[in-house]
């Protein structure tokens, strides 16, 4: 693929949609006719094309009903109103204890470091944890454990203000995995996507409903091995 | 139900709706629950699941209203509040979703109209079902392009990129999709 065909290929859609000016159309037609890869993509393109555009918006009468507004709006999660003479008090209040978060968090930070938060090795975290593979949770009766593997991905979750990291045993893999929950960040490196990290931490199963996963949560501790 | 809000109109719910006037809840609610449902069902692909998502893509918004600056349309900033709730539930359910039988069957007649160009012909079913195990970042640009008929711009501003890769990402889908659907074709 050339540049020409780079640029080019931004343009494929709109031509099959008949969007492109005739001159920009008669330019790419052009270059497919002396482009093979670029004609061959056209043609899975407008085969993909043809069939999507069968896509109509959902059916208006959905299954489960959806709510009514009224319904709605009673469950809406109450946000707390200052009347403007209580707020700015309020606001400076909050300022003030944000300061001396601040001040007691970076002091936890430094603590945390010298203990070794983000290190390696299993003594740092005391021998009582039993090392488990993530393919191990299923049958295992052990709390106390350290697993070890790949960040598939990080999310946190605002309602429940943590961090969840899900464990997968190969770059690749998407399963099987155990969801680590962190529930104190601060201080925390976040492992990015793909760094392989040794967790520790209590194993447990979620099985609330839509859940029904293995999870090491609350963990205690993490090293990131590589990056 | 015209999808675009006209501006003003916009602007005079937006503002009662931060004043706490519950008519003008009422009324972005009423506005935008279908498309919204529409997309997230798509999206995520089970109806109780989507369901849930609704209700927290509503929230969300009702909450966040006070910062929504007018610099898109309403329901531009809505979509993308729906396309965030989709992929943060997700990535927190870690699983890719695999579209049910049950709701395909209930929801959707089978639908073997030929495609005039080309002769290709599908089911509804297996277009579906098709686009559900794309990867997310293909599912959404189709969605959004075929589904919900929207521009390259106005993608680009729900899904936070820039229009060229956009085009990039509806190329890739595309031809993915055609990849899919190949066993269908087979089984004519």
């Amino acid at each position: 693929m050339n540049v020409s065909c780079f640029f080019l290929r931004r343009k494929f859609v709109p031509y099959l949609e008949g969007g492109l000016r005739p001159r920009e159309a008669r330019r790419l037609e052009r270059h497919l006719a002396g482009c093979r890869p670029c004609e061959d993509l056209v043609a899975r393109l407008r085969a993909g094309h043809l069939a999507a555009r069968r896509l109509g918006r959902r059916p208006p009468d959905p299954s489960p009903r959806l709510p009514e507004f009224e319904e709605l709006w009673a469950r809406r999660p109450s946000l707390p109103r200052l009347s403007p003479a209580l707020a700015v008090p309020a606001l400076l209040g909050v300022a003030a204890g944000l300061v001396m978060l601040v001040a007691v968090s970076s002091r936890t930070m430094n603590s945390r470091s010298r203990l070794g938060f983000i290190a390696s090795g299993a003594s740092q975290a005391g021998p009582e944890f039993t090392p488990l593979a993530i393919r191990e949770f299923a049958g295992n009766s052990r709390n106390r454990i350290v697993t070890e593997g790949f960040v598939h991905n990080v999310y946190y979750d605002e309602q429940e203000r943590t961090l969840h990291i899900k464990l997968v045993e190969g770059l690749q893999d998407s399963e099987p995995f155990v969801i680590c929950e962190i529930r104190d960040v601060r201080g925390l490196t976040i492992p990015q996507q793909g760094s392989r990290i040794r967790v520790y931490g209590l194993a447990r199963f979620d099985a609330q409903p839509g859940r029904g996963w293995h999870e090491v949560n609350p963990v205690m501790n993490i090293a990131v091995l590589n990056r | 139900m015209a999808r675009v809000v006209p501006d003003d109109r916009e602007k005079v719910l937006v503002q009662a709706a931060r004043r706490g006037d519950e008519a003008a809840f009422r009324e972005i609610y009423r506005t935008y629950r279908e498309p919204v449902w529409s997309v997230v069902l798509s999206l995520v692909g089970d109806p109780l699941q989507a369901q849930d998502i609704l209700q927290n893509v509503f929230f969300k918004a009702f909450r966040g209203l006070p910062r929504f600056r007018f610099r898109s349309a309403l329901f531009t900033w809505i979509y993308r509040i729906a396309r965030n709730e989709c992929r943060n539930h997700l990535r927190k359910r870690g699983l890719p979703v695999v579209p049910l039988e049950d709701i395909l069957g209930s929801r959707y007649e089978a639908d073997t109209a030929r495609v005039a160009d080309g002769g290709a012909w599908t089911s509804a079913d297996t277009l579906t079902g098709a686009v559900m195990q794309l990867p997310f970042k293909m599912r959404e640009v189709i969605v959004l392009k075929y589904q919900e008929d929207l521009s390259y711009d106005e993608m680009s501003r729900i899904l936070g990129c820039p229009p060229g890769t956009v085009a990039s990402r509806l190329n890739r889908a595309l031809a993915e999709l055609e990849t899919l659907m190949r066993p269908s074709e087979g089984a004519r």
